[in-house]
């Protein structure tokens, strides 16, 4: 499934104690996550439990209100934010692609107009990923063409190709049909494998206990429960992750 | 007459066309060094111009469709329909001497063609205007003549502009001594002095003018009996006032040659401004920032909230004397400004709700990539929203040029004459109609090919492009990187 590697240099994630509100509606109420290099995090939990505004908080989407976030052991939050940005991948439930470019422009753009390469380079480097997510021969089509999990796999090439230091997955398969989600998360575990570290807010309970190193259950903008895939999933210690999983198993 | 005055002083004269609601303004302005429409001098006018001493006296005509019960002034009454330009004496004349509430006109040529097909039924003309405008056959008749000595005809200058009306007075009374106003006189506007008035200065002799009543007589017995002209059926009237091809052979040389270069000149400088002034608009009517919100939302309430004539003839003659020096009097520049702020405010609009109908999803992929806001709207927020309402920015495109038609409120040159002016100017000088709808028939020509090609951008959109469709000529994003 990837015929190229990644230039991997894994780095560690962390966040200390972040608090975020909107208004008078506190999204974020300390939430603590320590992701080590080259491991997977799967974040689970309820609706508005502040999964995504986690995912969100983590590469300043969204600036925290108070606390602080750690990459490879050294605080961002004076970094440049786009800058920070530019080491973290991240992939959208609703894919986000650049309906008004083609398929390699949307994994180029970044490529030429942040990281300066080339035209050439940058072609090079995007068709490398799109074969890795096997949609090379789609290169020169617009994305509106594509089936949902295409264009999931086009967004991911665009994500890879940055070379991200770290990998964020925001729901990434809860709006593709059935049949097309087995593959996408088989290529979101693959790149577990081969060691990139990776934040990956889920439904997909098999995804988490299969393919995490880590399992995080979040509600009402904490973390509940946080441990290895087997201890979460099978020794429950909390009544609220009890229901959950009741709920969605 | 004017020329003849000039010619005493040693002057050139450069005359340039522009409308008589802005005329006195301009005078005033310094825009033109002299006006000149048989002006009469009010009170009113007075507060705004100076003026030379008269070089004729107001001399009013009550013309009717022919047939009508009214036979003269005495016969004027309330509920009738009395047509006259506003502004004009013959306004002021109705109003405050015949006490009555007249119908107003932009210029001479709509309150005849109103009066010829019975719309209005009178019309009370400067006299010169009258014995210029109704034609053997038309369906109109003079019916009486009368004048008011209160007011004299005289030509507009800036009051402070004192050393040209000076000039003027004595080039006058030059003109008059020498016999020269006495035979312009007798060809224009054969008629005797009322009593207790002569031209020019009071120094000024009195002019030498024949005995116009003998001429009259002598001309009525020598004249054979009129002939009798039948008056035309209303539909060939219509006919003659529309469709007079002689009329179109003469504008469509001018219209291609003058009009048509002029009138694209006009919109696409325009639209550039409009463009570039309307994407700053809708980026800075999103921002985050009050600061920049609230000017652009004051902007586009006022320009969006003002009707184009007035927007032009503010920007034209507001702004006018003050660049004066850079523009070189030139209403050009002024009128695509005018137009082109205008067009901003509709295109920034426009641009806004496309903009803002991009999804959120968008924005925020974009600046996960590590693009900053600024990159983010430009390289994927903006063009997706330009796209989204290229049809109506087409649309815009089209009113735009049909507004460009206003600049003529600003006077213009020959040479600088857009499609409606040039239609406009032939129609002033014979009353048909023909060569605005020739004009037309070139504004049709340029609206039509763009209304279609809204459609088919907008089916474009809305069916998306096929894969196989390797570039697309329309994308703004490809030129955009190109840089």
């Amino acid at each position: 499934m990837s015929p190229s590697s990644l230039a991997l240099e894994p780095v560690s994630l962390a966040a200390k104690d972040i608090h975020l509100a909107f208004g008078p509606n506190k999204v974020l109420r300390g939430v603590d996550i320590d992701v080590p290099a080259g491991t997977t995090s799967a974040v689970i939990g309820p609706s508005g439990s502040g999964k995504s505004t986690l995912l969100r908080t983590l590469n300043r989407l969204y600036e925290p209100d108070s606390g602080d976030i750690l990459l490879d052991g050294r605080s961002v939050l004076h970094d440049n934010p786009d800058a920070l940005r530019q080491r973290i991948g991240m992939v959208f439930q609703q894919f986000n692609l650049f309906p008004h470019r083609s398929v390699l422009d949307n994994v180029t753009l970044a490529l030429r107009k942040l990281k300066k390469m080339s035209d050439e380079t940058a072609r090079a480097v995007a068709l490398d990923q799109l074969d890795r997510v096997g949609l090379r021969h789609k290169a020169e089509v617009r994305p509106g063409t594509l089936s949902g999990g295409q264009q999931q796999r086009v967004a991911i090439a665009r994500a890879l190709a940055m070379s991200p230091q770290v990998m964020f997955f925001d729901e990434a398969t809860s709006a593709l049909d059935p049949e097309l989600v087995k593959g996408i998360l088989a290529l979101i575990a693959d790149l577990g494998a081969d060691g990139m570290t990776m934040v990956v807010v889920t439904h997909e309970m098999g995804f988490a206990r299969s393919a995490a190193h880590n399992v995080v259950f979040m509600d009402h903008g904490k973390v509940v429960e946080a441990g290895v895939p087997e201890l979460v999933f099978e020794a429950a210690e909390t009544e609220r992750l009890q229901r959950f999983l009741s709920q969605v198993l | 007459m004017l020329r003849a005055v000039a010619d005493k002083l040693g002057l050139q004269i450069n005359f340039v066309g522009t409308d008589f609601s802005g005329l006195l303004a301009q005078v005033a302005s310094r825009r033109f060094d002299v006006g000149s429409s048989s002006i009469t001098t009010t009170d009113a006018r007075r507060q705004t111009v100076g003026f030379t001493n008269g070089y004729d006296f107001g001399y009013f005509s009550l013309v009717v469709p022919t047939g009508s019960a009214i036979t003269g002034f005495a016969d004027l009454a309330p509920g009738q329909r009395i047509g006259v330009v506003q502004g004009t004496v013959q306004e002021a004349y109705v109003v405050d001497s015949l006490g009555l509430d007249p119908v107003k006109f932009p210029d001479y040529n709509t309150v005849y063609a109103s009066l010829k097909t019975k719309q209005i039924d009178a019309w009370v003309a400067p006299s010169q205007q009258a014995v210029g405008t109704v034609q053997a056959g038309d369906p109109a008749v003079i019916i009486e003549n009368t004048f008011s000595l209160d007011n004299f005809v005289a030509y507009a200058v800036a009051a402070e502009n004192r050393p040209l009306i000076d000039a003027l007075n004595s080039g006058l009374d030059a003109v008059i001594a020498d016999g020269t106003w006495a035979r312009l006189y007798t060809d224009w506007v054969p008629r005797a002095l009322p009593p207790g008035w002569k031209p020019g200065s009071k120094a000024a002799p009195l002019p030498q003018l024949p005995d116009f009543t003998a001429i009259a007589e002598r001309n009525q017995e020598n004249a054979e009996a009129p002939v009798a002209v039948a008056p035309k059926s209303t539909l060939s009237q219509l006919g003659d006032a529309f469709f007079t091809w002689d009329l179109y052979k003469q504008a469509i040389p001018d219209l291609f040659k003058t009009g048509l270069p002029n009138t694209l000149i006009l919109t696409f400088s325009a639209s550039i401004i409009g463009l570039v002034l309307g994407l700053v608009l809708a980026v800075a009517g999103i921002s985050r920032s009050r600061f920049l919100r609230w000017p652009a939302r004051v902007y586009t309430d006022i320009f969006r909230g003002l009707p184009e004539v007035v927007i032009i003839l503010i920007i034209g003659l507001g702004f006018g004397p003050i660049v004066g020096g850079l523009t070189g009097n030139n209403p050009y520049p002024l009128g695509i400004a005018a137009l082109g702020l205008m067009a901003a405010a509709y295109v920034g609009e426009i641009l806004r709700s496309g903009i803002q109908s991009v999804e959120a999803g968008q924005l925020e992929a974009s600046r996960a990539l590590g693009f900053s806001y600024a990159s983010s709207m430009q390289l994927v927020v903006v063009p997706q929203g330009i796209r989204r309402v290229l049809p109506a920015l087409v649309n815009q495109f089209i009113s735009l040029l049909k507004a460009s038609s206003l600049v003529y409120f600003l006077g213009l040159i020959a040479s600088q004459r857009e499609l409606f002016q040039v239609g406009r100017d032939l129609n002033a000088q014979t009353g048909n109609l023909s060569p605005l709808v020739a004009a037309g028939l070139f504004y049709l020509a340029l609206t039509i090919p763009l209304t279609h090609l809204v459609n088919y951008i907008d089916g474009r959109l809305r069916r998306g492009r096929t894969a196989t469709e390797a570039e697309d000529p329309l994308d703004p994003t490809t030129t955009q990187e190109m840089v």
